[in-house]
């Protein structure tokens, strides 16, 4: 049976969720059936957000199994490294983003954050394929980090594996997002960044 | 994303929960009453959302035991009702529950949803609520899917109105908070219209126990009803010697572990009828089985009907039971699919093979992982208040304590451990009030509750009577964001605007009606006046209430509230001690408080600062400040 399991790792307010409904949405009009987990509820308060998307021809739970992640599309390396501990297996390619988002304990100087380099190369052990892309400078350009998930849903739309078509995935967020002119213009950076890094 | 209301015949991608609210609407329910708690809160969002469209009447009561007896007048009055709540508002609730079961439900129909939270994600405790079922002889129903989820609510609409008995719907987190696709049904002419006469006799006395015996026989009916229902379905081979009983999410999770490990000698039996436990159906399943494994969320509720069912048949030769009683499947936490890869492997005798270098790696990743703790919003009230808290407790030299309650400021415990105690809607001023009076015994501490405004409608007002009443040395603090935030903005009686058809119910006003020994309303932004006005009141003897106005960050936000306008916080480095003192990143701990470990000194985080001034007040050596705007 044709599956393919999604985790989308960030941080509240980092628009978590909504990336995972377009990707589901996006998969309808594919002719897929999603399914998704979705963890919130104390996670607007600064905690980590994990969305469980799972693509396939028939119902599944809502949570991915250990070891059955197909792509982990990282909206914040710490957390991103954590679902790669939980899920993450050879058949894992992971995008992510490596602007961090600092935790109250280390933002505090109380304990500190990983190094990028830390992360990137324990990513590297625990997937089959990582690529990180730094979106600053084409977010600067755009002039807002909150586009941060549509420059990674454009990140992902290039990566050949996943089940969607680019095209489709970018007229669904037209679709479904306000603002179309500065979401397109993250979208496409995204496709533009992941393509230009390096393997 | 079309909501619940799409077209019958259709399909949508609808959470758990929404798709319970979409099933209120095909069974023809008008009226709804809640109070918001996660993970049950969207049913009723997504019904009051439509609840002009349809004809509908939505409301937020002030608490769960309001809002079933409710929807129970509803009910008697022939109107079905819909009670959404979490495993805890159960609990608020169940005192009413457990005296309307036996007046039973009238004609209208009434179905309680009760949403559990397994390993506590967004909760105080982690509960079973399906004991209420047992205790209260109620029909119970367990969907597995989001599709179910929906179509078992007309279903359990129409059990309720034909034995007059409230119905009792379980989700549990991860089918409340899921997604899937689901076929929508018809939706039927909504045509509601009250009885003007109540049944007579809607109340127990002079005989409960008579009332006892008629819904012992109700519940007799409804059993041999569960035992014909196709709700329960087996799949597989009859010929295998394996079965899974699974309810709820915990189908899925067993099917799909089954998968996994390529077994093939087992059958699945999807139960959603769980109590009363149809036995023949159980007994027709468990036939000819060596293994019988049992799969549920949270206690092992299933289980020990089963097993006392074994008892009573002597069945303990022919078959060898696995499940939470004898620890195949951990007694506490969350199930998914691995945790039931793992009890199959163990009962086939052998472990889950994680091979060396994942582990290696795995536990490498581990040790550079750092925790992130849930905390304050940027420039959110309750901060301060805490801040002002531990002030106070350093002038009396520890010498207080302080009684939480349940909401955002419930954060406070891990907030320098701001709060001792936290337990449940309203504890804090009951807790408090208790505290109060142990000075007779030497108890020397001086004592603090506190509570937010959604939280002192819902369970504080007997509280703090109690203590007015019995003259308990207490201070007592409301936060008044005048939101019920932690769950999503919910409006209550309190709240600063109003819905046309209701009316605003003062705190103030209530509090004062109360007549403590000592009342003041202040502002909450600043830490500096707020340590001062918290140290004076404390020292104060008997009853004092400090009503404190708070700002919900979010809320603001989602109001439009923009904060632009407002002048920059600045940094002197000059002025900063650095190193030596760090109190603003590492005591007051803003998150738009950054430490810059090269530079030595603090930053504003730009983008998320909101320029409320809070910090200027923490630093001791005026380093930080803010333009005239």
């Amino acid at each position: 049976m044709m599956q393919y399991n999604i985790l989308i790792a960030g941080v509240g307010g980092q628009g978590n969720l909504v990336c995972g409904r377009v990707i589901a949405e996006a998969a309808l009009r594919q002719g897929l059936r999603p399914t998704i987990g979705e963890t919130f509820g104390a996670s607007r308060r600064g905690g980590t957000v994990f969305t469980h998307l799972r693509l396939a021809e028939r119902d599944l739970g809502p949570l991915i199994p250990e070891g059955q992640l197909d792509l982990l599309l990282g909206l914040e390396p710490l957390e991103t490294l954590r679902g790669a501990v939980k899920l993450a297996s050879s058949r894992t390619t992971a995008i992510l983003s490596t602007v961090r988002v600092e935790t109250p304990e280390s933002l505090a100087g109380k304990v500190a954050y990983p190094k990028i380099d830390d992360i990137l190369s324990s990513l590297e052990t625990l997937c089959g394929a990582i690529r990180a892309v730094d979106p600053t400078e084409s977010l600067e350009k755009i002039g807002t980090m909150k586009v941060l998930n549509t420059y990674m849903l454009g990140a992902i739309a290039g990566d050949s594996d996943l089940p969607i078509k680019s095209a489709i995935l970018k007229e669904t967020l037209k679709d479904t997002l306000g603002s179309w002119e500065i979401n397109k213009a993250a979208f496409e950076a995204g496709m533009k960044d992941v393509a230009q890094s390096a393997h | 994303m079309t909501g619940i209301s799409g077209k019958p015949g259709g399909t949508s991608l609808l959470s758990g929960n929404e798709a319970i609210a979409r099933g209120a609407l095909e069974a023809g329910i008008c009226f709804s009453a809640s109070y918001p708690g996660t993970p049950s809160t969207e049913i009723a969002t997504a019904l009051m959302e439509v609840s002009e469209r349809y004809g509908l009447y939505a409301e937020w009561s002030v608490n769960e035991k309001v809002a079933l007896e409710a929807c129970t007048g509803a009910s008697w009055a022939g109107i079905p009702s819909i009670c959404s709540m979490k495993s805890l508002g159960l609990n608020v609730a169940s005192d009413f529950l457990l005296n309307m079961n036996l007046s039973g439900s009238g004609p209208g129909g009434l179905v309680i949803v009760v949403c559990d939270d397994p390993r506590g994600h967004s909760s105080s405790n982690e509960q079973d609520s399906r004991f209420y079922a047992k205790a209260s002889y109620l029909p119970l129903l367990e969907p597995s899917s989001c599709q179910q989820a929906k179509d078992i609510i007309p279903f359990a609409l129409d059990i309720s109105q034909r034995h007059q008995i409230p119905v009792i719907v379980r989700s549990t987190t991860r089918l409340s908070h899921s997604r899937a696709l689901v076929k929508l049904g018809q939706m039927p002419k909504r045509k509601c219209t009250a009885n003007n006469e109540l049944a007579k006799g809607l109340y127990n006395v002079p005989n409960p126990h008579l009332r006892h015996k008629e819904l012992d026989e109700k519940r007799s009916k409804v059993h041999r009803e569960f035992e014909n229902s196709t709700l329960n379905w087996i799949s597989g081979s009859d010929k295998a010697d394996t079965i899974i009983i699974a309810s709820g999410v915990s189908f899925k999770y067993a099917e799909e572990a089954v998968e996994l490990l390529g077994l093939e000698n087992i059958q699945l039996g999807n139960l959603v009828t769980s109590h009363p436990l149809p036995l023949n159906t159980i007994i027709e399943w468990i036939q000819g089985k060596k293994r019988v494994v049992i799969a549920e969320e949270v206690d092992p509720f299933i289980e020990e009907e089963i097993l006392s069912l074994a008892g009573e048949l002597e069945w303990g030769e022919r078959h060898q039971f696995y499940g939470k009683r004898n620890g195949f499947i951990p007694f506490y936490g969350e199930l998914n699919t691995d945790v039931m890869k793992q009890a199959l492997l163990k009962m086939e005798g052998t472990d889950l093979q994680v091979p060396g270098e994942r582990k290696k790696a795995a536990d490498a990743a581990q040790s550079i992982l750092i925790p992130r703790p849930l905390t304050f919003c940027a420039g959110c009230t309750h901060r301060n208040v805490y801040w002002a808290l531990q002030k106070v407790k350093q002038r009396l030299k520890g010498n207080l304590v302080v009684a939480g309650d349940i909401g955002c400021y419930s954060l406070g415990v891990f907030y320098g451990e701001s709060m001792e105690t936290m337990q449940s809607m309203g504890s804090g001023i009951g807790v408090a009030s208790g505290l109060g009076q142990l000075y007779r015994f030497g108890f020397e501490k001086k004592i603090v509750a506190v509570a937010g405004d959604s939280t002192f409608f819902h369970a504080c007002l007997p509280g703090l009577v109690n203590a007015k009443h019995k003259n308990a040395e207490v201070t007592f603090l409301i936060l008044d964001n005048s939101t019920t935030a932690m769950t999503g903005f919910q409006p209550h009686p309190g709240s600063r605007t109003q819905k046309k058809d209701e009316k605003k119910v003062s705190i103030e006003a209530a509090v004062k009606s109360i007549a403590p020994d000592f009342y003041q309303r202040a502002d909450a932004s600043d830490p500096d006046a707020l340590t001062d006005l918290l140290h004076k009141t404390i020292g104060m003897k008997g009853l004092k209430v400090l009503l404190l106005d708070s700002v919900c960050r979010l809320e603001e936000a989602r109001l439009g509230e923009t904060y632009e306008n407002l002048p920059e916080v600045t940094i002197d480095s000059e002025a900063c001690r650095g190193e030596s003192c760090k109190i603003c990143t590492s005591k007051f701990g803003c998150i738009a408080l950054t430490w810059n470990a090269e530079k030595k000194r603090p930053e504003i985080v730009e983008h998320i600062c909101v320029r409320c001034g809070a910090c200027i007040a923490v630093c001791p050596h005026d380093a930080i400040g803010q333009g005239e705007s």
